[in-house]
């Protein structure tokens, strides 16, 4: 018995392919994207044991689909939330459905958050990943921005690092325009204008004392 | 329920950055079983019906899959496998898992076994790998990594708590001090000394309030668990078998910002409840596992623990979500010792993550193997001295920890 398939139908897509016309290439020449490559080893003088070095140089895309608003929000200076229509939370890092359980899911809308927020914690790094050990010493603050229900994190610049507060007013401020990579770090925060740190005290002088070595110690790098 | 889960056996390597000894990750796993099979003389690997296999990253050792390796090498073709992957809790993901599989009766004798190679990369290199495990399309390059969050966490908790630097410290010395006791941690074969407070207070800052002597420690490691049915235990080890009584596994936000008015906790525990200052998650488990088991006191019915101090100010963090102390008595709690070898409740007896080591896949199964230890009665054999034996145990608590509290399973073992 013969079966014969006919296609009725092509078959039909969810979304038409995005047509991508603003394209810009910041790879630095170092980035090989070699794959997978052997490029040494080592064996022990009793020759018991070896060490083999594999390289591996992978460039990966992130697809932001739903969530692009908001880092195109980033390349243009915005920082942009979302907002349930049904009970009215919104979120900056964004959710595209609602968090609430009795909203069902419910798609959220896009809102443009002012460039102001308030720290809700903060932490004084003297270490960090490999990319960043050169900005090092860094503060880091959980910060809640405009009327989001969660806090974001990022770097408080512009201020020593033993007088940051909880709760202190904070203001965006965004790289250059030709600088942007539409990453959240585009932007940090600084204290607001108005903004003045409090006076010296025992807490201000012991993070001061922890970071003066870190100061020091990245003078040393490369 | 009517069938019980029960512990028989299980070993680790040694934990340590660079030469183990152990460095194939096949053969520390068949090294872990054959300690496993002295000390259980009636276990056979023909015995087992199910291995399930607790592995975080393959950044670390660029092999996808590597539980194929590993099952290939005991020579279990035809058993199944699969591999549990959460965070830092995987580990205790995966005795979740072996214990849901002789709960429901399909299978007996089920292995365990869990590893992470962390010292392929360099340690900056490796704090990046982990921060993967953040949200990385908001967090990773401001600055992030692990120990940041997890300072930026504590800070605010310790304020709010009225707990000193000089607390937290307490709880690294304990941890790296009882390591001394233990071959097998990382802290006894590398740093080897003892420590005080105001060595914790001297060393170089991480993230404040933390310091490098407040961190666990990145490892090489390989463990096995032997979890099976009471059957299988009464017949095989009647001797040193622990049941485990009570579990519980929860979960929370991976970004920590987004705690402050989550409606899934709201609804539970009322407004603002955790912030970025508890783990409701560990609260959450913990309860769980309490009811599961019958605990109706945490501080009276619990003789120890096992937990998970990836960082001083995470243990601190714990008893209070483990319902061992509250606002007002947190300070109290640790400045009395009560979780030191000579307190009511020792806590990391075996080193913990600070003193053994912290090989993401493996440890877990280290906390258990070590509560094992204690309830089975065999520190004497495993540890260098009494001194870290707790004196008739009869119950202890292992708990497991993921990413900023984002993953957390509490388990409750009894001896039998
Ligand atoms: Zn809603």
């Amino acid at each position: 018995m013969t079966v014969t398939i006919v296609m009725k139908h092509k078959k039909e897509k969810f979304a038409d392919p995005p047509n991508f016309t603003e394209k810009k290439n910041y790879r630095p020449s170092d980035v090989k994207e070699t794959g997978l490559v052997f490029v040494g080893h080592e064996v022990s003088e009793d020759r018991t044991a070896m060490n083999q070095f594999l390289h591996y140089d992978q460039l990966y895309t992130i697809r932001h689909g739903w969530n692009s608003k908001f880092f195109i929000g980033l390349l243009e200076g915005k920082i942009m939330g979302t907002r349930c229509p049904k009970c009215g939370d919104s979120w900056v890092p964004v959710r595209t459905h609602c968090w609430n359980l009795n909203c069902k899911l419910e798609r959220t809308e896009w809102v443009e958050m002012p460039l102001t927020a308030k720290v809700h914690t903060w932490t004084v790094a003297g270490w960090s990943g490999r990319s960043s050990l050169k900005r090092l010493p860094i503060i880091l603050v959980y910060a809640i921005i405009g009327t989001s229900k969660v806090a974001m994190a990022n770097e408080l610049h512009g201020m020593n690092p033993w007088d940051v507060e909880f709760e202190m007013p904070l203001k965006i401020v965004f790289k250059p325009k030709d600088q942007r990579v539409g990453a959240v770090t585009d932007f940090h925060f600084e204290p607001a204008d108005f903004w003045k740190p409090s006076p010296m005290n025992p807490e201000k002088q012991r993070i001061k004392d922890l970071v003066t070595p870190v100061y020091e110690w990245v003078k040393t790098l490369k | 329920m009517s069938r019980k889960v029960c512990i028989i056996g299980g070993a680790t390597t040694p934990f340590d950055y660079g030469p183990t000894g152990f460095e194939s990750i096949e053969g520390g796993a068949a090294e872990c079983v054959k300690e496993t099979q002295q000390d259980v003389p009636g276990f056979s690997l023909r015995d087992l019906d199910l291995m399930i296999y607790s592995h975080f990253s393959v950044h670390f050792g660029h092999q996808l899959a590597p539980e194929w390796i590993i099952h290939d090498h005991l020579g279990l073709v035809g058993l199944p496998h699969y591999r549990v992957e959460n965070g830092g809790n995987t580990g205790g993901s995966a005795l979740y898992a072996a214990a849901l599989a002789i709960l429901s009766g399909r299978h007996d004798v089920v292995g365990v076994v869990g590893w992470e190679t962390m010292d392929s990369v360099s340690q900056s290199q490796g704090s990046e790998f982990i921060a993967l495990a953040s949200d990385i399309r908001y967090e990773l390059m401001v600055g992030g990594i692990y120990p940041i969050y997890y300072a930026a966490m504590a800070n605010k908790w310790m304020k709010e708590n009225h707990v000193t630097e000089e607390d937290v410290a307490t709880i690294a010395v304990k941890n790296k001090n009882n390591a001394m006791d233990n071959p097998k941690a990382q802290w006894y074969r590398n740093d080897h000394k003892y420590i005080t407070v105001e060595d914790v207070m001297n060393s170089r800052l991480i993230s404040y309030p933390i310091k490098k002597l407040d961190c666990s420690l990145m490892s090489r490691g390989v463990a096995f668990l032997l979890v099976c049915s009471e059957e299988y235990a009464k017949k095989t080890n009647p001797d040193q078998y622990v049941t485990v009584d009570g579990m519980g596994l929860s979960s929370c936000t991976i970004r920590a910002g987004d705690r402050l008015n989550n409606p899934g906790w709201s609804e539970r525990y009322g407004p603002g409840y955790p912030g970025m200052t508890e783990f409701a998650a560990c609260r959450y488990s913990a309860e769980q596992a309490y009811k599961m088991a019958g605990i109706r006191d945490p501080l009276k019915d619990i003789d120890f623990g096992e937990i998970h101090d990836a960082f001083s100010t995470s243990e601190a963090q714990i008893y209070k979500a483990l319902g061992l102390a509250t606002e007002d008595t947190i300070v109290e709690f640790i400045r009395d010792e009560r979780t030191s070898m000579h307190g009511d409740i020792p806590m990391n007896p075996g080193g913990g993550l600070l003193g053994y080591g912290h090989p993401v896949g493996a440890t877990g199964l280290m906390s258990m193997i070590e509560c094992y230890y204690q309830l089975a009665g065999m520190i004497p054999k495993k540890h260098l001295s009494k001194k870290t034996e707790v004196p008739n145990p009869e119950c202890g608590i292992v708990n497991s920890h993921a990413g900023t509290g984002t993953s957390i399973s509490n388990f409750i073992l009894r001896r039998h």
